[in-house]
């Protein structure tokens, strides 16, 4: 308890305040922008803060990447861009939303969802991260390729009824993700003496081409059936009651989901959020709404990969091990301050702990107000006629990519997604498969084939927990199936759904 | 605002990528430096070596009185980051930090040499260090290696990824001792010396300042530095050689310039590299950060990368 009011007393100060105003404003301006991850800008930011003192030095990093996950939801909701890798799965409900003429709502609901998970990930880490830590250390190599298989599953909930096609997208996907130098061996597969493809294709460039620039693109051929702007208005901007209601379950889901996985070393927000999303649609009423606007789906998403940095700092501390990639610079930047990350830091510096929450509780609290306060803002870049909207955000696009790598080739690879997705869409494959094949199956090879060299198949049946999560992985393609099977026998089904197709907003196909 | 602000930001990334596309291309030595720098570094911002040019830059702006930009040219592990040093043009206004990669990727299918770079000096190592699990058996690098005798190829050893220098530091370990161990690379540096915290892997090759910190944590026990000497941040490790096997390897860094820079500006950069190599805040930042700051001589550089290039040769063979 002592420690908990001297760690909170140390952020009392005006250099503190100026701090997280300072990251926070970074953060949400670095989140909005395509292209610019937390990661990029945190690891820019810590040039400058080594020379500070840790506290001040941590506020402002810690800061960013909390703002910088409220400050993507924008262009992900408004634009189908994802700001950064953790709003991926933002765009597939909430800007389907926008469409239909609810982005006031959509921006509210994401931003107190984004919030709420926030301070989940917050409580659990002040509560429990050293018993939640040793379970992180339970997952090695078999067990993280068991998580990955059974991630991969969620291609056919995000390929909705467009099965086949959703399949086809995701084995595309998989096939990209061999690109690149082997995980095992290091001989190059696939990069054609291309050295940008030795270290696999351009993540970023990829979903920035596939979400975005698909969008514009398609936007700008469509300009001669009707003046279609990507959101013609906002609409409300508060929830009512029952839509408030309906958000309580996958906010609940999402926060569990988001912590758990963040709390996973090396696996960030952007998983998070997919893996969320899909929970939350398996366990909905109305699973038939998500990807087409569904408020459940946007918040489930959104509270999961806040939850996550919660969940990534937990492991940060406890086990000195990087949660992921920001952590990974975050962690460095700690041991030039002569901070040590690790099992003794509860015990030896709990103020500290409680400081880092501290910072981080104050830092969603004022990004949650500023998300709020600036939202009005935010619609009048819309309100700019089609020509320049469009100039805008492909400007945006091609400088935010080019600057992740300073490097023209990632443009290329983004105007050509932007290509490939346009003519995607027009053909009716979903987006979605492609990233997660792409995010998912190099992470399964490299567990796989680690688990081979240590122990062969053996390592992985012989393990409970990677047995589990296959089983699991096995039940969540085959239960839905068998009950639908099962439904279908009681009764002629009259529901003619048409198909989910998460990354292509509605009425943009035809 | 958030246009406003929008726009500001995508102006000032377009300023820097600018700012040193200016200035005439003059190379009088009178008058240099007469513009800004370009520091190309072949890594991504927040890593060891971003971190080394960053901190060296910021002194080297100080004695040369111009501004430096440092450019991350990440990719195809250092590839593309050299390959783009390479191809500037030498006239010093482009250096570059050039890490160990520089004299291993000529071995693994690129075309990347040494004696394609003007080296001005060597400003850190970041020596291998072998670790095993708290609780492993083995308690010194003679048990260890004894087992990796006994049943060759059986001891697994994580590394930070294929092809990468803590896998070629295994090798030349396991060649020096005449054992055969099984290196398991992992994706990256954290990734690997976290399968040694959690016992799924035998033993971590990792440079210093990855598994001091483990160490501090009593995760990992680290048995040997591969360093010519012992280390400020693991005092009482014993290095590998004071154990009776022969060997010095790990990362390291230099600075250069693309190959054929006139005398005099090589002479004025070496001596501003060696002048902030020297300072005490770099040295401060590189010992805390668990590597050993350098101040080396360009000839002594020059000939160190042209002796790993040989050695790597042989490792790779």
């Amino acid at each position: 308890m002592n420690a908990m009011v001297e760690g909170f007393g140390a952020l009392l100060s005006l250099e503190m305040l100026v701090c997280v105003l300072a990251g926070a404003a970074i953060g949400m301006l670095v989140g909005a922008f395509p292209g610019v991850t937390a990661t990029m800008a945190v690891a820019l930011a810590s040039a400058f803060t080594l020379t500070m003192d840790p506290l001040p030095g941590l506020a402002v990093l810690l800061t960013i990447l909390i703002g910088a996950q409220f400050g993507d939801r924008v262009p992900a909701i408004l634009i189908n861009t994802p700001g950064t890798p953790a709003s991926i799965a933002t765009t597939f409900d909430g800007y389907s939303l926008a469409k239909q003429g609810k982005a006031g709502i959509a921006l509210t609901a994401s931003a107190f969802a984004s919030a709420i998970g926030g301070f989940v990930g917050i409580a659990v880490l002040m509560v429990a991260a050293i018993p939640l830590s040793t379970v992180a250390m339970q997952f090695g190599s078999p067990e993280m390729f068991a998580l990955v298989i059974f991630g991969l599953t969620m291609m056919i909930e995000v390929s909705g009824k467009q099965l086949v096609k959703g399949l086809i997208a995701g084995l595309f996907g998989l096939a990209l993700g061999t690109i690149g130098r082997d995980p095992m061996d290091g001989s190059d597969r696939f990069t054609f003496g291309i050295p940008q493809l030795v270290e696999g294709v351009p993540f970023i460039a990829v979903i920035i081409g596939l979400f975005g620039i698909a969008e514009v693109f398609s936007q700008m051929l469509s300009k001669r059936h009707a003046s279609q702007k990507p959101i013609t208005n906002f609409g409300r901007w508060w929830p009512d009651k029952r839509e408030a209601r309906q958000m309580v379950k996958p906010v609940a889901v999402g926060s569990g989901v988001g912590t758990v996985v963040g709390v996973l070393p090396a696996v960030g927000g952007d998983i998070g959020g997919i893996v969320a999303w899909n929970q939350a649609k398996r366990l909905s009423k109305e699973p038939e709404k998500f990807g087409k606007g569904s408020i459940e789906g946007l918040t489930a998403a959104d509270s999961s990969s806040n939850a996550g940095v919660g969940g990534s700092v937990l492991t940060t501390l406890a086990l000195g091990v990087p949660g992921d990639s920001v952590m990974a610079v975050m962690l460095g930047s700690m041991i030039i301050w002569g901070i040590q990350p690790g099992p003794g830091l509860f015990s030896n510096q709990p103020d500290l702990v409680y400081s880092i929450a501290g910072i981080m509780f104050f830092a969603t609290v004022l990004t949650l107000g500023l998300s709020l306060l600036r939202m009005r803002g935010v619609a009048k870049l819309l309100e700019l006629p089609n020509r320049f909207l469009w100039t805008v955000i492909l400007t945006f696009c091609v400088v935010g990519t080019y600057a992740v790598n300073s490097s023209v080739f990632d443009v290329g690879v983004m105007l050509g997604f932007g290509v490939l997705g346009l003519l995607l869409r027009r053909y009716g494959f979903p987006a979605g498969p492609i990233v997660l094949g792409l995010i998912l199956g190099p992470l399964a090879e490299r567990n796989f084939r680690r688990s081979m060299e240590l122990g062969g198949l053996e390592s992985i049946y012989t393990s409970p927990i990677a047995m589990g999560l296959l089983l699991l992985g096995v039940a969540a393609v085959v239960l839905p199936r068998v009950r639908a099977r099962m439904k279908a026998r009681r009764q002629r089904p009259e529901d003619s759904d048409t198909p989910t197709d998460p990354p292509v907003p509605a009425g943009a196909s035809r | 605002m958030l246009r406003l602000a929008a726009v500001a930001l995508a102006g000032t990334l377009v300023m820097t990528g600018c700012a040193n596309r200016g200035g005439s291309d003059s190379g009088d030595a009178e008058n240099f430096p007469a513009k800004d720098f370009t520091l190309v570094v072949h890594a991504g911002a927040g890593g060891g070596s971003d971190l080394t040019a960053r901190t060296l830059a910021k002194e080297l702006e100080a004695d040369l009185g111009r501004s430096i930009v440092v450019e991350n040219r990440t990719g195809g592990g250092g590839r593309v980051g050299l390959t783009y040093l390479k191809d500037r043009p030498a006239d010093g206004y482009s250096i570059g930090f050039i890490p160990v990669e520089v004299s291993m990727l000529g071995h693994q299918g690129a075309d990347i040499k040494p004696e394609q770079y003007t080296i001005l000096g060597q400003v850190m190592n970041a020596p291998a260090t072998l670790s095993v699990p708290t609780n492993s058996p083995y308690q010194t690098l003679d048990e260890l290696l004894a087992a990796a005798k006994q049943n060759p190829g059986t001891i697994t050893v994580s590394n930070s990824g294929a092809g990468a220098i803590w896998e070629a530091a295994t090798l030349a370990l396991g060649e020096a001792a005449g054992a055969t161990f099984k290196p398991v690379p992992y994706d990256g540096g954290a990734p690997a010396v976290a399968a040694g915290v959690s016992g799924e892997v035998q033993a971590v090759m990792a440079g210093v300042s990855e598994s001091a910190s483990a160490a501090g944590n009593n995760q990992l026990r680290v048995l040997a530095v591969l360093a010519p000497e012992r280390v400020t941040s693991l005092p009482e490790v014993p290095t590998a050689t004071e154990q009776g096997v022969d060997v010095v390897i790990g990362g390291w860094g230099l600075m250069g310039a693309p190959a054929g820079l006139p005398d005099s500006v090589k002479e004025r950069l070496a001596a501003a590299v060696q002048k902030a190599a020297s300072s005490e805040s770099f040295k401060d930042v590189m010992t805390r950060a668990g590597n050993t700051p350098l101040a080396t001589s360009p000839d002594e550089a020059t000939q160190f990368a042209q002796s790993e290039f040989e050695r790597f040769g042989e490792i790779y063979r």
